[in-house]
């Protein structure tokens, strides 16, 4: 299956490419017009140790192992606000084609929620890398042995079931969960969502029986859930997952809906389309070494590359769907 | 026995000569970090990562762990030498600790600081040992309603803490309460005393304000006093009479009980471990009254508590997979990295990492106390540093240490700007002790009580009828009781005066 992927996704690159160079006039048949004369700074707009972080550093140790950069990549921290400090931080750089950032859904549903002076359409998408899914579980103990049983009990009564997430209301959990619950016709904006501090005290309530539901990434919960300590009762990706081969995805419940917590790379606004097809081809020809390979494994992603214009209609329609989920629940 | 065969084993892969080094090179490291005013185990720990992410499994976690107890163990240094917490979990030594140091008492206090940090470590990690798979059913026992009534409980202590002056204690304690909750309310997503500024969103970090209440609070007190009266009178013995040994010895045991079992709850963690501990001496000792102006008792309770907490947070991050803090958020992105899987399997499946680690510990503890006593002479003579050179480096000190936190210099401001408060404060007879707590135990309150409602759908009787509650809040209500009674008496013992004083009138 990765094969094909990786086929799908160097042919895509190829084509892309193409069309990079096609579209412009000066751009020789390579589309290498443009090297970075510099060290690169890709910016992780959040502290060490997390998401963000983890994905500048293993993209940049990939690049330069595996020799598809010539200038050194260094991954500079920029935490705050739950990105809108490192985001900033771009923005004032406008056209500066040696600043990066690695960027995820929070991209889209900060600005959303108003707490962003920047949003998407301020900067350059250069490409999606990779994507992991979310999953409804409960405690092993819980009466809940499938979905359809808490939709259910939702239909009966949206509060009855107090539901944890790791983020505060209108972030990626809260989403997930209000995106699912109003596609099975569950009134979202009635949901007993109660934000924790970070995935892990959200699954500790979960665990301690203080909370009936709880909603969180695939990967911060591998460990309880290979442990038998909680149950996964659906998962939030188009397609089943590898590493749960018995979780029903929503589709598969009938339930039309599906959140990605997809990962990229973006640049400031004002980037030449050399310089955007440099760091588009550098990164399609990344996402198929073996060493980027073995880390997508390893943190338990799915292969998922778009170069920078689907990457761009991508975030859009994005938009789109999450400012929709969040006028159901009221926070819009 | 079986127990003892997994301890065994890990002793084995502990002391591999390769482990070996690297809890050397850790701890070292940690406590070297730890040491320097501002810098804690989260930037020693995010220093250290790019390292371990070349290495083996094993010995990177090692390394990992040994910079993060390393950390905490040498924060104690600058706290009390300097009045300038190294580390977030060591402002409470500071209340006593920075007084021992004034009346010439550092090498002492350093001592004793050194001594009950390696018993609540070494308490902590016979504790690890021994019942670390069971302990994971405590740390997910504490739900929101538990929360919040532990930190009722931890709150109450502002009566003790406030000295004098109650009603200025418990203004302070309000205003630390209102620090704690600038910025992005989590249970809503509000913005709350942001100002339109971004940088305030995700609230003020806790290491700028007690820096700048302490350190910097110290530096303009002796800018203030142009050097007059704030001499440090000369640094005497470090050694501990037997009497001294017999004092600190319940406190220090107590502590690091104490602190294990806050360490493992994932919501509290060091700090709110230190301060619990401290409170809970200055209430039940004797000398209770002395505790803030140099009691011996007031180092040993929140080193040993806070040590222990430190490795009692490895339970739900090892067991569980669930960090407790920043720091251990930090260490579980490691382990992913080097991938482990930390979480119930992790015991069975990777046996050497997780006793390794543990007996590691063990090691590195015992090497910090080594490491640390013969240097104290050497810390304590940062004393006799001129003023005109210690006060500008305690600003360096301050000043680096929050730029690193997230190299923005808008946090320099806000160090500026506690600074003055903290200096304001002192002058009109506020503490900052209970600001402090309420800025710990109030944040955490706060979301635990919104928590809880929201879960109960707005029914208060929860922490009535759950039995942790209710029996943390009544702890709490009867520890308030001795300071209401002797409030009311003594308003009633004026009020007959005031009556007498009437009739003769």
């Amino acid at each position: 299956m990765s094969t094909s992927r990786r086929l799908t996704a160097g042919a895509f690159a190829g084509a892309v490419a193409l069309v990079a160079s096609a579209c412009n006039t000066t751009a020789t048949a390579e589309g290498a017009d443009w090297q970075p004369t510099k060290a690169i700074e890709m910016i992780a707009p959040a502290n060490t140790g997390g998401g963000w972080d983890t994905l500048a550093r293993t993209s940049a140790r990939v690049l330069e192992e595996a020799d598809l950069i010539d200038r050194p990549m260094r991954v500079v921290n920029k935490p705050g606000a739950g990105g809108a400090i490192g985001w900033a931080y771009i923005a004032n750089n406008a056209a500066d084609p040696h600043k990066l950032f690695v960027t995820s859904p929070p991209i889209l549903l900060v600005p959303l929620s108003g707490e962003s002076d920047h949003d998407h359409t301020d900067f350059t998408p250069i490409a999606r890398l990779a994507t992991d899914a979310m999953v409804y579980m409960v405690a092993e103990n819980s009466p809940f042995t499938s979905f359809e049983q808490v939709i259910d009990a939702l239909l009966d009564d949206p509060t009855s079931l107090s539901v944890a997430g790791g983020s505060a209301p209108g972030s990626m959990d809260h989403v997930a969960l209000a995106g699912a619950a109003h596609a099975a016709g569950v009134d979202a904006a009635q949901l007993n969502y109660v934000a924790f501090d970070g995935g892990g005290e959200a699954t500790t309530a979960l665990l301690g029986g203080h909370v009936d539901l709880a909603v969180s990434g695939v990967a911060e919960t591998t460990g309880l859930i290979d442990g038998g300590k909680v149950r996964v009762l659906a998962v939030s990706s188009p397609e089943p997952r590898e590493t749960l081969p018995d979780v029903p995805t929503l589709q598969q419940l009938g339930i039309d809906f599906t959140f990605d917590i997809w990962r990229g790379v973006m640049g400031p606004s004002g980037l030449t389309p050399e310089q955007v097809a440099y760091y588009e081809g550098m990164y399609a020809e990344m996402v198929e070494t073996s060493q980027w390979q073995a880390s997508v494994e390893q943190f338990g992603w799915v292969d998922d590359y778009l170069g920078s214009a689907d990457f761009g209609a991508f975030l859009d329609e994005k938009r789109e769907e999450f400012a929709d989920i969040l006028s159901q629940v009221g926070l819009r | 026995m079986e127990t003892l065969d997994h301890v065994l084993y890990g002793f084995g892969v502990a002391l591999q000569p390769e482990n070996l080094l690297f809890v050397l090179i850790g701890v070292l490291v940690g406590t070297i970090i730890g040491i320097l005013p501002g810098l804690g185990p989260m930037s020693a720990i995010a220093l250290m990562i790019p390292i371990a992410f070349g290495m083996d499994p094993t010995p990177a976690i090692i390394m990992l762990a040994g910079v993060y107890y390393g950390a905490i163990f040498g924060g104690s240094t600058s706290s009390i030498l300097l009045n300038a917490p190294g580390v977030a979990g060591t402002v409470a030594t500071s209340f006593d600790g920075y007084p021992m140091a004034r009346n010439g008492e550092a090498g002492k206090a350093l001592a004793i600081a050194a001594i009950s940090s390696f018993v609540g470590g070494t308490i902590g990690i016979v504790g690890l040992m021994l019942i670390a798979p069971g302990l994971s059913g405590i740390a997910v026992s504490f739900g929101p309603a538990e929360y919040f009534a532990l930190m009722v409980l931890g709150l109450t202590a502002v009566v003790t803490l406030a000295g004098k002056n109650v009603t200025k204690g418990l203004i302070a304690a309000v205003f630390g309460v209102i620090v704690a909750l600038v910025g992005i309310d989590g249970q809503t997503a509000t913005l709350r005393f942001t100002f339109g500024l971004s940088e305030l969103y995700e609230g003020i970090e806790f290491l700028i304000v007690a820096l700048g209440l302490f350190a910097l609070a110290e530096v303009f007190v002796m800018i203030a006093r142009r050097g007059a009266g704030s001499e440090f009178r000369r640094v005497t013995s470090l050694r501990l009479s037997r009497k001294e040994v017999t004092a600190i010895a319940p406190p220090t045991l107590r502590g690091s009980v104490l602190g294990f079992f806050v360490g493992v709850l994932p919501g509290a963690g060091a700090t709110v471990a230190s301060f619990l501990s401290y409170s809970m001496e200055k209430r039940i000792a004797r000398d209770g009254d002395t505790f803030g102006k140099g009691n011996i008792k007031g180092v040993a309770a929140p080193e040993s508590a806070n040590n222990a907490a430190c490795v009692g947070s490895f339970v739900p991050l090892l067991t569980l997979g669930v960090p407790g803090s920043g720091t251990t958020a930090i260490l579980l992105g490691a382990l992913l990295v080097l991938n482990v899987q930390p979480g119930p399997l992790m015991l069975s499946d990777r046996p050497e990492v997780f006793w390794g680690v543990v007996a590691s510990m063990y090691i590195g503890t015992l090497v910090l106390l080594l490491l640390n006593l013969p240097l104290i002479p050497l810390f304590a003579k940062v004393l006799k540093t001129p003023r005109a050179m210690l006060i500008p480096l305690v600003v360096v000190f301050c000043v680096v240490g929050v730029y690193g936190l997230s190299f923005s210099t808008f946090d320099l401001w806000l160090l500026l700007g506690f600074g003055v408060i903290g200096f304001a404060m002192r002058a009109n007879g506020f503490p900052a002790a209970p600001m402090i707590l309420g800025l710990i135990l109030g944040g955490l309150m706060e979301r635990s009580l919104r928590q809880a409602l929201q879960i109960s759908g707005g029914d208060w009787t929860v922490f009535a009828t759950k039995p942790i509650p209710a029996a943390l809040l009544a702890l709490a209500v009867l520890s308030l009781l001795p300071a209401v009674l002797a409030t009311v008496r003594r308003r009633r013992g004026k009020d007959v005066v005031e009556l007498v004083e009437q009739r003769r009138g």
